[in-house]
């Protein structure tokens, strides 16, 4: 079994020590870094630190060094949110230091996307994301998203204020594993129930899981409308499709 | 804590507000929301329905009327949304229906940075910023002095979200902050603009809107940023100033009763009692029953628990936590002051 001594990068180190307190996700980070090589390290440990010129420099070092994309985007990258996901989690960090970690990990994956993409390198699983129609409140959509992305899976956008018919429409156009819908208002909660008849009527329900979020939404109120699953956050809503995508493998 | 040997004798709701918010003595804790009780039944009920009520001065007036008139809350708040604003500084606005809110398009900015940010000359004689001085205007001529009429200024934090959008702005903060304090320097003018405005309108109090809320960002963050701006503010703005941050905010409540405002409207997030502990007797609080699982989920007898739980912690105004879910039934409502008032017939007055 590794140990904390067993990381070469010191600010890695710091990070699994000061920050991370359940014991399965400091063996599961050890186990991990331990393994990895230092050039990794180096990439997770700027975009912990939200610097995202660091993150452009040495993604294309290490792929200049014969690094492979899919080794720097899961052992530098996604290692590297996973540990601002917990940060999160424990409001140790907020969403200013979420959006400079998510540019870093946009300005790595710049580079990544297009090798893993033209070498038909699957992601986790495929996403639609939107906020419900009348609701234009999108930061813990886009939080969701970053998280998502950052974890390996491919996101679409749907925006805000989607109606029904863009929902279904883009289920039809994207062939997606997951729908995610979030909502703000108590006064938009009620179109998620309303979209999810709408995509029974249009015979694409069975198409997709479906997973709710937002302020106002709870468990009681997915299960009531006939959703797959609920998020309380933008980790647990990672999570979530983690459990859904694995139900189709 | 001090307790009275003698009933006070009976004040008019306006009277009752007003002592809170100086932290004297009451006669039975007011009730009071500082953001927002339209729900689509009052609507209805005077025929002042959204978009409409948010638009015209005479409908505001008249929805805005309902709280004290129908529900017997000791306030009314005619600004029901949070975007006012915002339409006159030129943001792009959906002002949607009946059943939802008006809300800022905030993914078309209209600001990118510090020399964008304009107060127009026109500001208040905007329509949407004419329309509340004039319901404010009608409310008193209506309502005389018998109850209190609470305005609402947004503060530079949320225009900041609105005009810039939120992510552009919060990654701004992080970025550069001390650019980020001077675009609060210069969007604050507008804060003090509308709030003085008001006041000549006829307020007795002002609520500012200002989301630095733990659900975005750390409370060293609003004791960086607001902390010192809101102080600035109860010196220039003349009538007790009621903040309203949603979400956690245990964290930043210590920074927030230095600032000298008269109260705190905090959300049900937060334990009223750990809450009245942090503020002690330096800042009113205001609330904080819940809105989306309580009041718009479950019952009367759901809502009259929270309500005593928050008369028992010594919160000295009682209301909803939030501007409260449109389809809210009226029944929840009314569960509050009703509550407020058997509770207070059954104890001994403690202020």
């Amino acid at each position: 079994m590794a140990e904390l001594s067993d990381i070469g990068n010191e600010f890695i180190r710091q990070e699994i020590e000061e920050y991370l307190e359940r014991p399965e996700e400091i063996e599961r980070n050890i186990e991990l870094f331990a393994r990895v090589r230092p050039a990794m390290q180096a990439i997770a440990a700027a975009l912990i630190e939200g610097e995202d010129g660091e993150v452009d420099r040495l993604t294309k070092l290490a792929l200049a060094d014969g690094i492979e994309a899919l080794e720097i985007m899961d052992d530098g990258l996604i290692a590297g949110m996973g540990i601002v996901g917990i940060k999160f989690r424990e409001a140790m960090i907020f969403v200013p230091e979420v959006l400079a970690c998510a540019r870093a990990m946009k300005a790595g994956m710049k580079y990544i996307e297009p090798i893993l993409s033209d070498s038909g390198v699957e992601p986790i699983a495929k996403v639609l994301m939107g906020t419900v129609k009348g609701d234009l409140h999108d930061i813990g959509k886009n939080l969701c998203i970053m998280m998502l992305r950052g974890s390996g899976f491919e996101v679409v956008d749907l925006g805000v204020d989607t109606s029904e018919d863009e929902f279904i429409d883009a289920i039809e156009e994207h062939k997606a594993t997951i729908l995610g819908m979030s909502a703000l208002l108590t006064t938009t909660m009620p179109n998620m129930g309303k979209t999810i008849e709408a995509l029974i009527d249009a015979d694409v329900r069975d198409d997709v899981f479906v997973m709710v979020g937002g302020a106002p939404v709870t468990q009681e109120f997915a299960d009531d409308m006939g959703a797959d699953g609920y998020g309380k956050d933008a980790l647990s809503c990672v999570s979530l499709a983690k459990k859904l995508a694995a139900q189709t493998a | 804590m001090v307790i009275q040997p003698a009933p006070i004798k009976e004040m008019t709701s306006r009277q009752r507000v007003l002592a809170a918010l100086r932290r004297e003595p009451v006669d039975r804790t007011p009730v009071c929301n500082p953001t927002s009780v339209a729900t689509v039944e009052l609507m209805d009920l005077v025929d002042a329905p959204f978009p409409h009520a948010n638009r015209d001065p005479a409908a505001m007036a008249r929805l805005a009327a309902t709280s004290y008139t129908e529900l017997g809350f000791d306030s009314v708040m005619p600004v029901f949304s949070i975007v006012q604003e915002s339409s006159a500084l030129g943001c792009s606005m959906q002002w949607e229906q009946k059943d939802n809110w008006p809300t800022v398009r905030m993914n078309e900015p209209i600001w990118k940075d510090l020399d964008d940010i304009r107060i127009p000359n026109d500001f208040l004689t905007h329509p949407d910023m004419v329309c509340v001085l004039d319901a404010i205007r009608l409310l008193r001529k209506e309502l005389g002095d018998d109850v209190a009429i609470i305005g609402k200024t947004m503060g530079p934090w949320t225009l900041g979200y609105h005009c810039f959008g939120v992510e552009p702005f919060l990654l701004m903060s992080l970025d550069d902050p001390g650019r980020t304090m001077a675009c609060l320097e210069r969007m604050k003018e507008a804060t003090v603009q509308f709030g003085l405005a008001q006041i000549d309108a006829g307020v007795d109090a002002l609520t500012v809107p200002d989301h630095a809320t733990g659900d975005l960002v750390s409370g060293e963050y609003y004791k960086r940023f607001l902390m010192d701006m809101h102080s600035e503010f109860v010196e220039t703005i003349p009538v007790p100033l009621i903040l309203h941050i949603c979400g956690r905010t245990v964290d930043r409540m210590d920074y927030i009763a230095r600032t000298g405002m008269a109260a705190f409207h905090f959300d049900s997030k937060n334990e009223p009692a750990e809450s009245m502990e942090i503020v002690s007797d330096r800042i009113s609080l205001i609330g904080n029953i819940n809105n989306p699982e309580t009041l718009f989920s479950k019952n009367p007898e759901d809502v009259r628990k929270e309500v005593i739980a928050n008369l028992e912690a010594g919160v000295p105004l009682i209301g909803p936590e939030c501007a409260i879910p449109l389809q809210t039934r009226i029944e929840n409502l009314m569960e509050i002051p009703k509550t407020v008032r058997q509770w207070h017939n059954e104890h001994v007055h403690v202020h």
